[in-house]
């Protein structure tokens, strides 16, 4: 059964495996994503895309074609017109195609690999998804990095750079967070190869592969991690630094495993991040009030360690603080962090 | 739609003779004057075929395929067989692909934005099991309000009819909701003690059999020769069964909600009539 239960309550995180799926298959710049299912499936993740890069500041279209199912291919069957879709999307030559199935294309049986698998002069992918029949959102957004991790090559060479691995597309600050990350690497002197997957090529697959270090955007993303580890012997870093400590320990783990001497340079960061903090010393002693919830779980450890370190009393009656959706990355989360604190507790 | 219109589905296993019983029944029905549409409800669209002397009658869900929906008329679908009887074939998917569920709700929705959902009677004949939703439409609010189950003294037939019988009590407990089962009809494979046991499943299910039809050799050289046995063999002792459960039906005001068996009781009951 591809059935799962629906999680209880509304997280970000417990929506349609399409969102998840094609907030990294949509970055795939030359290749089209077709939606086999109502238009409806498609129209609300190009508005939600869309309305997210607009954001970003990035103006492309998201490259999302739907096969716009209807009544009749309910009834009689939708592969004829998933393949005649295959076939007018080829025509306009992309690089390749991704094909993902909806909540009814799965249940009226659509076998979407057998019409994937014809021949339309292009790699043509099945991604499997179905829908919200298919799990939420983060079974989307594995099922596509899985999916696109198979296409991965080597190229036959091995070069010195850094691959980022399944950055959250959908994330206000995600070029904030991979900036932040290029920043510590480059004090070590690495530079990003492939950020997989954003913003790529197709042909950027065929050296997914050749990169010496590959950085994963969270925990969660450990089984990518694994496999491209056990194809290409790819050693891994399982998460962004998370806060201060988590830069430092960061700039320390990937100096020991591409075989620099991080002491200058740990050195240099501590002075930075104390700079940083000392800039926000008029926070000091002021009575704040963030979601104890979110502030209480193990991952914002480092947000609370910050408020220590600037005396920042937690209580009820302070001023009414916001945590970031995903904790702040590095020196530079913790700062912009401390900035919108600020602006809120002189406000 | 009228309020005195009587609307009556049959469901039973497949190849039990859902259809040439209800062909018959239309058939005995039609020649007495009344108005009678029939509607098969089961891609394999065979439901009217001795009506209409053998052909193959396009199917609402052939014509939708080629031209789409808007272009249909009544006279698309409804086809005049014997004795005035109306025939309409829902039909499907080629099989193996689709939902042909769906498909039964997209004709009935058609039906009804036509109009041709009128007569007398509407004799509704569906595939073997309510597999899905779309299967147990017919007895749905507003379609037909009698259904008939139509089973053998075979256990695999019982089961069928018990399971449908279920679909009915749940379909029942849904609020205005009027279908309800009107009875039993055994349609004999010539076993022993075949009358005794389906008489008796009937009442366990909270039901009664109304009609015992024999097997026999007129029903198979009727369809040989394309036809009905009421046209083929109006004066046989076959045909006047026929006319009996046409009659039984007309008079029939006893309905009830079933109370299907549990598995082990079904197969106590098919054990100890097999005994006798």
């Amino acid at each position: 059964m591809n059935s799962k239960n629906s999680p209880a309550g509304s997280l970000r995180y417990e929506g349609c495996t399409l969102t998840g799926a094609l907030s990294v298959l949509t970055q795939v710049r030359d290749a089209v994503t077709v939606v086999h299912g109502p238009s409806g499936c498609t129209h609300h993740n190009f508005s939600l895309l869309h309305a997210i890069a607009a954001e970003q500041d990035d103006c492309a279209l998201p490259p999302l074609v739907s096969t716009g199912l209807a009544e009749s291919e309910i009834i009689f069957g939708g592969e004829e017109m998933l393949a005649r879709t295959l076939q007018r999307v080829a025509d306009d030559g992309p690089a390749a195609i991704f094909v993902l199935s909806t909540c009814i294309t799965e249940t009226i049986g659509d076998d979407l690999s057998s019409v994937c698998s014809r021949d339309f002069g292009l790699p043509v992918i099945p991604v499997p998804t179905a829908g919200f029949l298919g799990g939420a959102f983060s079974d989307g957004l594995n099922a596509a990095l899985n999916t696109l991790a198979a296409l991965a090559g080597d190229g036959g060479v091995r070069e010195r750079t850094v691959t980022v691995i399944g950055e959250k597309n959908l994330e206000f600050e995600v070029e904030e967070n991979f900036a932040e990350v290029e920043r510590l690497l480059g004090l070590l002197g690495l530079r990003v190869g492939v950020r997989f997957v954003r913003k790529m090529r197709f042909a950027d697959f065929a050296r997914l592969g050749s990169g010496s270090l590959n950085i994963l955007r969270e925990p969660a993303l450990r089984p990518v991690g694994e496999a491209l580890k056990q194809r290409f012997g790819t050693p891994y870093i399982d998460s962004f630094p998370i806060g201060l400590e988590g830069g430092v320990a960061f700039l320390e783990e990937a100096a020991a495993i591409m075989g620099i001497d991080p002491e200058g340079v740990v050195e240099a960061e501590r002075v930075h991040q104390a700079e940083m903090l000392s800039s926000f010393a008029d926070l000091r002693g002021a009575a704040v009030s963030p979601d104890p919830l979110t502030l209480g779980s193990l991952e914002y450890a480092p947000v609370r360690r910050v408020m220590a370190a600037l005396d920042l009393k937690a209580d009820t009656g302070g001023a009414g603080l916001s945590l970031p959706y995903s904790p702040p990355v590095g020196t530079a989360g913790i700062r912009r962090l401390l900035h919108r604190w600020r602006r809120r507790i002189h406000a | 739609m009228r309020d005195d219109m009587k609307q009556i589905a049959l469901y039973g296993k497949g190849g039990i003779g859902k259809s040439t019983t209800s062909a018959n029944l239309s058939a005995a029905l039609g020649e007495t004057g009344l108005d009678i549409l029939q509607i098969g409800c089961d891609p394999k669209h065979d439901s009217t075929r001795m009506l209409m002397h053998g052909a193959w009658i396009p199917t609402v869900l052939d014509l939708v395929r080629e031209r789409g929906d808007a272009a249909i008329a009544t006279d698309d679908v409804v086809f005049n067989g014997y004795a005035g009887v109306r025939c309409v074939e829902a039909g499907g998917p080629e099989p193996g692909i689709g939902c042909a569920g769906r498909g039964i709700i997209a004709t009935f929705q058609l039906l009804e934005r036509l109009g041709a959902l009128n007569g007398d009677v509407i004799v509704y004949d569906v595939l073997g099991d309510v597999v899905c939703g779309g299967f147990a439409m017919p007895m749905r609010e507003g379609y037909a309000e009698e259904v008939y189950l139509i089973t053998s003294g075979e256990l695999m037939s019982l089961y069928a009819a018990n399971n449908i019988a279920k679909a009915i009590a749940r379909l029942a407990k849904r609020s205005r909701q009027t279908c309800a089962l009107a009875g039993v009809i055994c349609n004999s494979k010539n076993m022993e003690g075949e009358e005794d046991l389906v008489r008796e499943f009937a009442a366990r299910i909270n039901s009664a059999m109304v009609a015992y039809i024999p097997r026999s050799r007129t029903v198979t050289l009727a369809e040989l020769n394309r036809q009905t046995v009421m046209e083929y063999a109006p004066e046989s002792e076959q045909a006047g069964v026929y006319r009996r459960l046409a009659e039984d039906i007309m008079k029939n005001t006893r309905t009830s909600i079933p109370t299907p068996l549990e598995i082990d009781e079904l197969e106590e009951l098919a054990r100890r009539f097999a005994q006798v």
